[in-house]
This record gives C-alpha cells, structure tokens and sequence, in this order.
C-alpha cells in the first residue's frame, strides 16, 4: 500500500476492516479451520523453519561477526563462505543467522507490546463510550497525524541506538491502530448479552472490560497482533534504507538487505539476495498465519 | 542510494571558488590517473552538442554572485560561477594552478612588502558589449565594504575588512592596499578566487527601472543597491527573464531553470575569452542519490557525465562497454575524525596527545584505501592532501606521514601511560595522575576510553570505513559506539567547543565524522587548528601551533609551509583519515573532460567537446 | 446525523491544534541548533545569533508558538531556512506530485483489485485463487525500496523498456506528459496497495457471496455477470472504500521511499529534509496540511461507513 511509507497508517488502515464476532463455539471451530487452511500450514512451518535456522543456526556454524575483516571483503561464496562475505568480511550465512534473531526479537517485541498497550487502551475507550471515547480515540489520531517518518527520524536521533529503543519507537506508532481495532471490537461486544448479564450481577467496570470483554477479543487481538510482527519488520527495513538503522556490528535482514542494495547492479549478487529472500519469506510467513486466523475466526463464514 | 549525500558533491562545489597558489604545479597521479591515456578520444571535433550533467541533491536557489549570509547552499556557486567567473579562475586542465585563459586579469604584481597589490584586468567585455573595466572591481569592493556582514563568503578579518583603499587608476587597473602584508598565495586564495567582477553599468541601481547611477559610492546608496539585488537574486521565478541576468562575462548564459535544481546553459556569444564553448547546451539535472543518478547513466542516453560511487566502482567495467569512461578526480581536502578536546566526559582523555596518537596507530589507513575504496583515495597523512596538492606536500607525508598503522606501538603507548590494556575488551585508567607514566589530568581510575562516534549517514563507504575503524580500536580494547545520522543533523550538533566555553548543547559530541574540510588551494591551517578558529570544533589550542600557522598566512616559503604541516601533521589536532576521490564516469567521446584538476575539474564544459 | 457531524467537525479542529502544538514540541527536540544545520561546518558564532534573532529562534516556546499561528491565521507559513523559499511556494509545488503519483497508484490498484478479489471470492481455494493469494502476499510482503529498485534494475537498466526516473517537469502537465517515466513508480506503489486491496476485497466478497439475497438473485435467473457486477461489486467494495478514505492524506503526504529511488521530489522527501536539518517553518507548514487531510479523510472515511453501513452506530450504548 502506499501507507506501506508510512507505517503507523499501514496498521490503521489494517485496523478499519471489520472485527469479526466470536463466541466459544467459533473457537473451536477456528482452530479447525485453521488447521485444514493449506496456506496457515505453510506460514507456521516457515515460521519454525526460520526460528530454527536463526536460533539453533549459530550453534552449529560458527562464524566471527564482530570484528571487520577487510582482507576478506566481498567474497563470492566459495569455500568455507557458503554465501559469501560481506564488504566487510562478515560471513553472510552467519550473518543471516544472527540477523533473524535481531529481526524476530524486533517483530515479536513490537507485537507484544503494541497489543498490551493498545489493548488496554483500545478496551478502555470502546466500553466506556461517549466523552472518555471521544477525548481518547481524537488523542490516538492526533498521534496518527503526525507522519511517522519524521516522527521516526527527530526521535531516533534523541537518543543513543539499541534494540529496545528501536522497539518503543516502533510500538508509538503500532499501538495507535490496535487500540483503534480493540475499541471497535469492544463496542461491538459490549452489546452482547454476556456483558448487559455481568453489568445487571453488578461487576464493575474494571472486572467488565478485562474478564470479559478483552478476553472475547483476543481473536482479533491476535490477529493484529501477527500483522504486527511483519509490519515491525519491514518497518524497520525502511527505517534502515533511510539510515536511521541501527549501528554496526548489530546485524539484521533490513540493514544487511538496504546495504547491499548498494551492490544491486555490482553483480555481487549474494549480498543482495539472501537477506531479501529471508526478509521476504518472514514476513510472508506471518502475513499468511495472520491471514489464515483471520479467516477461522470469521463467524459469518462458518455458516456456510 | 540510501539518504542524500551531500559531502563529496557539495564540497566539489565549494572547493570551486578557490584561488591558486602562485607556483603551479601538477597533481600527482592517482590509481587511474586524472584521465590521461584513459579512453582519451581520438578523432574529428564536433561542433554543438549537448553534454546533460547530474549532480545529487543540488538545489541552487539563489543567482546574485554575493549571497546572503543566511544562504549557505553550496551550489548556487555552481550556478553563478559559469557566467561571472571569479576574477583569479582557479584550476587549468589537470593541474591545481591558476587558469591564465578564464582569470580575468592579465597581471596581479604584489608591492610595498605584499600591502600592495596592483591587478591589470583584461580588456574583455560584458555580454552587453560594454568593457569590463576597474569600476567592475571597485562596483564590487563597494557594495563589500558596506554589506560585508550579510555576505556568505566574508572571513572574519579578511576581504573587505583587511582593505585599507581602493583605487582605479585607469580602466584597466586596480590598486588595492592591505592593512598588513599577506602571503601572496594566501590573500589570492581567500580574496580573490571569491570575488567576481559584477556590471556597474547595469546593476548599480535600487529599483528595477531606476535609472543606473554611482550609487555605490554612498554607504546608504551601497546598501540601497545591496538590497536590491540581494531580492531580485532570491526570486528563482525570474532567473531566466531577469534583463540583470543576461549582463554576464563568463561563457555561459542561463537558458533555463527549475527549482527541482535543473538549469542549463546556452553559450554567451559576446563571451571575450579564448576558451569560447563548442558545445551548444549544458544541461544540470539534479539527482536525489548517486545510485537514481547511475540508474539513469545505465539505463543509457539520458546523463552523459556523473558521479560513480565508489562502492559501485566495479560497474565500470559495464560503464566502458556502454560508452563511458571513468576518471579520478583527487579532491582538494582534509578528511578526519574530529575529537571533542572539551567535550564533559571524556575531553580529558582525549587532550592527552598520546591517547590520539594511540588511536590514529590503530587505524589501519592504506588497508581502508585499498578495501574500502578500491585505491581511489588520499591516505590522509596528514593535514594536506598528497595528491591533490602534492607542491605542498611534506616529504614527512609522501612518505606516509608520522602515523603508520602499528597496533603493537598503541597498545605499548597506553601501557606506558598506566593503562590496563584489554584486546577486545574494555581498557582502564590503572594509574591516574599528572605523572610521566601516569593516565593524565582529569582521568579517574578505572575510566575506560569508550567514545561515540557521530558520523553522518548515507554513504556505503563512509559506514564500512567507520565499522572498520570501530573494529580495529578494538584492538587495544577502546570501544567506538557508532552513531549515524543525517549529516545536516550531524551538522546541528557539532558546536565549536574551547576550553573556556563548552556548552553542553553544542559540546555533548566526543569524536565527529562529517566527511572532509574542503581546502582552497593554498592548504592552510588558519580557522582549522588555530586558537578560537571558527572551524577549529575540537578546541585544539597550543601556541607553537599557532604560531607556525601565522607563518604561512603572513611568510611565503614552502620550508616554513612544510614545518606548520608536519608539526600538525603529528600533534593530531584531528584524527587524520583517508580521502576519498571524486570518481567521474563521462561520454567516452568527449574530450576535454579529463585530466580534471581538483578544484575545478568537471566544472568548465566551455573546453569540453564531443569527438565524432 | 448532523449532531454527530459538528461534534466530529469541532472535534477534527482539537486534533488538528494538538497535532500541532505535538508536532511543534517534537521538533525542537531535534538535538542539535537549527542556525548551525543550516548555515552549515563553517558557521560562525556570530552569524549563529543573527539566525538565531532572525527568526525568533531565542524566543521562549511557547511564545514561538503563537507567533507560528498567528502568523498562519493571517495566511502566512514562514519561510524555510534551508530552501530560502516561502512555505506555501514550496507545498503548492511538491502536494501535485505526489496526488499525481500516489492518487494514480491508488486508482490503478483499485482497478486491478476489485474485481481481482470477486473472482477470488468466487474461486475460493481453488489453484488460481491459491496462486493469486500467494502473488498477493509476496507483493505485500517486499519492502518497497527493494522493490522499487529491483524493477529499476530489471526495467531500466538491463531491458532499458522504461526510464529510471519519474517525470522531471515541475508542472502537472508536463508530469502527465511522460507516461513513460510514470509507470515504474507508479507500479511500484500499486502493486504494494493492490496485494491489500485485494484480500480485503476477497474477504468481503466471500461474505458477501454467502448472503441471502445473492442466492435470491440467482435464483431469479440472474446471470452470474450480473449478479457479481451490480450486487456482490456494490457490497462488498465497502471495506476498500473506507480503506481508500484513510490512505487519502497520503496523497498528501507522499512517499518518500519512491520519491528518493525515482528521482521525484515531492512532499515526501521535503519533510524528510526539512526534519535533517531543523527546518521548522516547513515541518510545522506540512503537518499541518497533512494533519487537516489526516483527519478530512479519516471523517470521510467515518461518515461513508455509517450511512453506508446503517448499523453502525457511534455514542453511548
């Protein structure tokens, strides 16, 4: 999409379509779904796949990604290099193992966080309705007005580079689309039965809102959730195209994939390539998982 | 082809308005030499032609020769340059000399113990038809005196400040008296490579259809003229149409401009100079990457001269096979990691000389050169550039200046120093105090010498060189934490720090990479590594310094020249890093491109030609 | 209805005010000084203070506040530092391009998608509507700066079909004038929105399709053209239309990615610039005009779903 430039608007564009309604019965029936859907299985082998290769990779093939060898620059992959070296001397095959696990630890702690902050957030403003919705939902899009790049680059230069930082950033403009998606969910939901049952047994509001509410949309919260994953990652691949990465020796798909495009018409091909297919392939992986859930929690489409 | 890389190409520009020092002299030759014998093209002169150039993340937004102070946009020199050259035209094919065929004077003869200078201007003439004569200069001197405060190019202390008269004999010749005697290479450089002659006959007016008068003579009338060209130069809408514009003295007219910094250039036919162009059109069209700026040279037919970065530098074998060949432009420069001698936390560590020396050891530049540059750099000696200036290079320099790469000798300095030296690790300040064999003032026990290195991003190059440089510190345990931003933000934050005044808005940088120092052609040190010179960052004051400084701006010898640049070359007021060349890729059919000279190499088209 | 909509008005101009008195403490957090970014390695201290006086830089914040929108309210935006150029020259130059670029790309990914995602819906898992989906998640999953410049290095360079940049004229018909140079970026952009479009479109019409009234329609003898043409088009185009109302500041505010690798300098790579170098007069100028379009589109987008959708209600249950 073009809002893929701008990354907090991709999520909220994301955010817009419908939440589908769930109930117990629908969960099981889901998984169901979920399990027979052909493209859910693929994303979650792929997944293991590159979990492994990142995680369990290093421990069997050692390579030093820490110091510069300039000496061993640019190899084409050959012996005891199977991809290759990078323009500075970096192991690529190495390098990617070690990139996955930067890029994964990215994705997955964007996504968590961005779905307890914007879950609460979202819950809150979609149960109590009226003025607090209001005041909370014009806050979430003054955020989202703001464009992300330049929101991006004057607060990546505030401070010193590391992945946590890099985490917080990307969660300010993630949450902002979850929260938008969990308070719709929650004004769907809180017209059921169940709720208008604990409101008459007298449960507060608090006890409302995060046992049963929440709870009932975890679904899309889950969804969301995994969309999440793969827009960090590629958010932050831009983030690298544009220089606001993060600093060497720290490896990772984006910024190995935004160097070497440097080399893109060198025909030194395996800087360039790898990196992309790894990229690619993850984040493939996770759209289809997030796709595939999507469609098993579709209550409307059981029916037929 | 990441974010706009202004350094190498903005630079080029600024080196542009230059003066040159009066021994002439060539550049020595680099890995590719300056485009002799490369692909030089044999063959039938062709008239008329059009030679598209693309320059990246160009923006000239301002066409009045002197620009405002708030205006620092490097490139409007290249606009205004072609069609009001510099009095002193600086740069003559392959060498750093003064070009005689585009200066516009014939004879600049220094009297009075160097007060005195007395220039003879050539009898040329404007596009008008009007002669240039010494009420040009004077015209311009005037408008000076009294603006010189809103004029972008103004040194404290110098032009027109330093001016003590001026006077014009007759039509051909201008008398100028300084207020001390200068080194005649020195003044050339900075007064006169910046000072164009402008048309008195036609701009000495306040209002568009005034009437042109002697206004300049009056302080009031000087500012009322000022103004008024200072406004009519910012409006980018009448660049082509404004009758002010079309009164030039250089070879080209502007024929066309947009503010997305594309403008071209049509021949002036009234052009008095022998070099009068073949060409029929120039055109400039600005890139926003190098890489947007290689996709266009390859996709064929649109750019017939650009940029090659060097990282892509093994494209050129393709380039050759498409009809393009490739030349090394040395540029005229100092590139160096500068360090904060004032910054709160570790400016201790770096005043102490052999910290600096310890860390330039361990830069292993030839390696850098060859890897990362594929050869086409300056190894960066020292403070001058070898091969861009080699008449000023020291012999200490050609031969590899005081600081080869010698890890082992780092790593003994530090331990002599009572440093507790861990390879890859961590090293620690064991034995703080003022002693011989101590740490030094101001260093605790148990500080380690970790710093952070701002660098400016965008350019493949320049991040390998400084992972490079990161990794080999290592070595003897200093820890380098890199930080790259855009370099306009670099820029923002890279205050002038001394010792008496440091504040920590402008002073929390430790060390700063912001590319390289473009140099006039004469390489001098001043507002570099003088006390309280503007551009002295780091805070490096030592009176020696100084001292030997003032001796090449008020001297001229090259024995006193060199002894300024070995001293400093060893003092390491900055962290001496290689230099990397302008690589130009051109139609091999045209001649006259190469050999290019540092300064003004790939800027005067008026000698260029296509070969059929 | 026109309750909700002068609440909702009332409340786009709180969000514009706060986006702005954001987006201007944001900037001057910006580490660094605006005078030495601009004027640049060689600035004086001297000529730092004239910058700095020149345009109120020493003034406390919040003072430099309201001058900002007491000079916008009296239609000035400043001048930026950098550029040396009014603000409003500057935008009504650069916002063309990019409603040029972006609006072509969005109504090509909208051709492409709609009835992409139908004959998906009705394909439903079936090989092509498989092969479809996997086109569309692998389009959607590139980062585009690679994209762009693999289609660059296939396009250009080795085929030399299309140029490698967009159109260079600075006026909108010299920029329609070269198709040529517009389909690379174009592309670029549209296959990227297109992938999303169509899932959207395809889950919407899957729902559709299982509705009553289509079997109804059918079972009238209505030809199966007709049916998905003129009932399932129409019904579940809905989710896109929204989604086309909320990218719609983005024809605004640019792509900054494509604008960089085609050579196309449009609002995008302006604020990217300007946020390098301090250049508050245009970042405060182009949140604001982005910030107006943000929440005009995302209104739009709101009213479309609720007289479209009579379901949907807003306010307390």
């Amino acid at each position: 999409m073009a809002v893929r430039e701008d990354p907090a608007r991709a999520a909220a564009v994301r955010a817009a379509e419908p939440a589908p309604g769930w109930n117990q019965h629908a969960l099981v029936q889901g998984l169901r779904t979920f399990a027979r859907n052909r493209l859910a299985f693929i994303g979650v082998g792929l997944v293991v796949v590159i979990v492994a290769f990142s995680f369990l990779g290093p421990l069997v093939y050692h390579t030093n990604q820490v110091t510069v060898q300039l000496n061993l620059a640019t190899l084409p992959p050959g012996a005891g290099h199977p991809l290759g070296t990078d323009p500075s001397g970096y192991d690529i095959l190495g390098r990617l193992m070690l990139g996955g696990q930067s890029s994964l630890e990215l994705g997955l702690g964007v996504a968590i966080a961005t779905a307890i902050i914007g879950t609460v957030y979202g819950a809150i403003a979609g149960y109590f309705g009226g003025i607090v919705d209001a005041i909370m939902m014009r806050v979430v899009d003054t955020f989202l007005a703001i464009p992300s790049l330049v929101f991006l680059l004057i607060m990546v230069n505030l401070f010193t580079p590391n992945v946590w930082i890099i985490i917080a950033l990307l969660t300010m403009l993630s949450w902002l689309a979850t929260s938008r998606l969990v308070r719709g969910e929650v004004l769907t939901l809180r017209t059921r039965e169940y709720v208008r049952a604990a409101r008459m047994m007298g449960g507060t509001s608090k006890r409302i809102v995060f046992r049963h509410l929440v709870p009932n949309a975890v679904g899309v919260i889950v969804v969301n959730a995994t969309f999440t994953i793969a827009d960090a990652i590629l958010t932050y691949a831009a983030l690298s195209y544009l220089g606001l990465g993060l600093p060497p020796p720290h490896a990772d798909w984006g910024t190995m994939l935004s160097n070497g495009l440097n080399y893109l018409l060198d025909g030194d091909w395996w800087i360039v390539y790898p990196p992309a297919v790894m990229l690619i392939i993850t984040v493939i992986a996770f759209n289809l998982i997030g796709d595939a859930i999507r469609d098993a929690l579709d209550v409307r489409l059981q029916r037929r | 082809m990441r974010t706009l890389r202004r350094l190498a190409i903005a630079t080029v520009s600024l080196a542009l308005a230059t003066t040159v020092a009066a021994c002439s002299g060539t550049g020595s030759g680099s890995a590719i030499g300056n485009g002799n014998g490369t692909g030089a093209p044999k063959g039938q002169k062709e008239q008329g032609g059009t030679v598209t150039m693309a320059w990246i993340a160009a923006a000239p937004n301002f066409i009045f020769p002197l620009a405002p102070a708030t205006n620092t946009d490097g490139y409007n020199v290249n606009l205004t340059q072609p069609m009001w050259p510099y009095l002193v035209y600086n740069g003559d094919g392959g060498a750093s000399a003064i070009n005689p065929q585009e200066s516009l004077y014939s004879s600049m003869v220094w009297s009075n113990g160097d007060k005195k200078i007395t220039i003879t201007l050539k009898p040329w003439k404007w596009s008008d038809g009007t002669p240039i004569t010494s009420r040009d200069f004077t015209f311009v001197y005037n408008l000076l005196k009294v603006n010189y405060q809103n004029w972008v190019s103004y040194l404290p202390g110098q032009f027109p400040t330093d001016v003590t008269s001026v006077s014009a004999p007759n039509a051909s010749t201008v008398v100028i008296n300084l207020n001390h005697s200068y080194n005649p290479d020195f003044y050339e450089e900075d007064v006169l490579g910046f000072v164009p002659l402008l048309p008195q006959h036609a701009w000495d007016k306040t209002s568009m259809n005034g009437k042109v008068g002697n206004y300049d003579e009056t302080a009031a009338g000087a500012k009322a003229v000022y103004a008024f060209l200072q406004k009519e130069g910012g409006d980018m809408t009448t660049f082509t149409t404004n009758p002010l514009w079309k009164v030039t003295d250089g070879p080209w007219t502007l024929s066309s401009f947009n503010t997305n910094g594309d403008y071209s250039y049509v021949p002036n036919k009234n052009y008095s100079g022998p070099d009068k162009p073949t060409l029929s059109q120039w055109v400039n069209t600005a890139f926003t990457t190098d890489t947007a700026a290689l996709d266009a040279i390859r996709a064929g037919g649109s750019v017939d001269v650009g940029n090659l970065p060097l990282n892509d530098i093994q494209q050129a074998s393709v380039l050759k096979s498409e009809g393009y060949s490739i030349a090394s432009q040395p540029l005229p420069g100092v590139a160096a990691i500068t360090p904060n001698l004032y910054n709160a936390q570790v400016g201790p560590m770096l005043r102490q000389l052999y910290v600096r020396q310890a860390m330039e050891y361990l830069i292993n530049r030839q390696q850098i050169v060859a890897k990362v540059y594929q050869g086409y750099a300056d190894p960066g000696n020292g403070p001058v550039p070898v091969q861009a200036f080699s008449q000023w290079a020291s012999p200490l320099e050609k031969s590899g200046g005081p600081y080869p790469y010698d890890p082992a000798k780092a790593v003994s300095l530090l331990k002599a120093h009572g440093w507790k030296v861990v390879p890859g690790g961590t090293t620690t300040c064991q034995s703080p105090g003022t002693g011989a064999s101590d740490c030094g003032a101001g260093i605790t026990a148990g500080e380690a010498l970790s710093f952070q290195l701002l660098y400016s991003s965008g350019q493949a190059t320049m991040d390998e060189q400084e992972a490079a440089i990161q990794s080999s510190e290592a070595q003897a345990g200093i820890k380098i934490a890199l930080k790259s931003e855009p370099f306009n933000t670099v820029v923002g934050q890279y205050g002038v720090c001394t010792a008496s005044s440091h504040p920590a808005s402008g002073c929390s940088w430790q060390l700063v990479d912001v590319g390289y120092d473009p140099y006039n052609l004469y390489p001098s040190g001043s507002s570099l590594f003088n006390t309280g010179g503007f551009n002295n960052n780091g805070g490096y004051s030592n009176p020696e310094e100084d001292s030997l400084i003032n001796a090449t701006e008020y001297g001229s010898s090259s024995q006193v020249f060199f002894q300024y640049e070995d001293y400093t070359a060893e003092q390491l007021p900055w962290l001496w890093l290689p230099l990397e060349s302008n690589v130009w890729v051109y139609k091999s059919n045209l001649a006259g491109f190469a050999p290019l000279n540092p300064v003004s190499g790939g800027l005067n088209p008026e000698v260029w030609y296509y070969t059929k | 209805m026109t309750n909700y909509l002068l609440r909702r008005v009332g409340q786009a101009i709180a969000v514009v005010i706060g986006l702005l008195i954001v987006t201007f403490i944001m900037i001057h957090m910006i580490p660094g000084s605006a005078a030495r970014s601009v004027l640049g390695v060689r600035a004086t201290s001297g000529r730092i203070a004239i910058f700095n006086s020149t345009y109120g830089l020493n003034e406390p914040l919040y003072r430099q506040f309201l001058t900002y929108v007491d000079q916008v309210v009296h239609g000035n935006f400043g001048t930026s530092y950098q550029l040396q150029q009014p603000v409003s020259t500057l935008i009504a130059q650069r916002v063309p391009k990019d409603v040029v670029l972006v609006g072509i790309s969005t109504v090509v990914a909208l051709v492409i998608a709609l009835p992409m995602g139908i004959y998906q819906a009705v394909r439903r898992d079936r090989p092509d509507d498989n092969l479809l989906t996997g086109v569309s998640f692998t389009l959607y999953s590139m980062p585009t700066f690679f994209f762009g410049l693999l289609l660059i290095a296939i396009f250009s360079v080795q085929l030399h079909i299309f140029p490698p940049e967009a159109p260079s004229a600075t006026s909108l018909g010299g920029i329609l004038a070269d198709p040529r140079a517009l389909v690379l970026p174009v592309l670029t952009l549209a296959l990227v929105t297109l992938a999303s479009f169509s899932r959207y479109m395809r889950s919407s019409a899957i729902e559709v399709l299982a509705q009553d009234y289509i079997r109804v329609a059918r079972a009238k003898g209505l030809s199966r053209r007709l049916v998905l043409s003129r009932h399932v088009l129409r019904n579940s185009a809905l989710p896109v239309v929204t989604l086309v109302g909320l990218s719609f500041p983005n024809i605004i505010a640019g792509a900054v990615i494509s604008e960089e690798i085609y050579n196309y300098p449009g609002m995008g790579l302006l604020m990217y610039q300007a946020s390098t170098s301090h250049d508050f007069p245009i970042l405060l100028g182009c949140t604001l005009i982005i910030g107006v379009a943000t929440v005009v589109g995302s209104l739009a987008a709101d009213i479309t779903y609720a007289i479209l959708d009579p379901r949907v209600r807003y306010g307390r249950a």
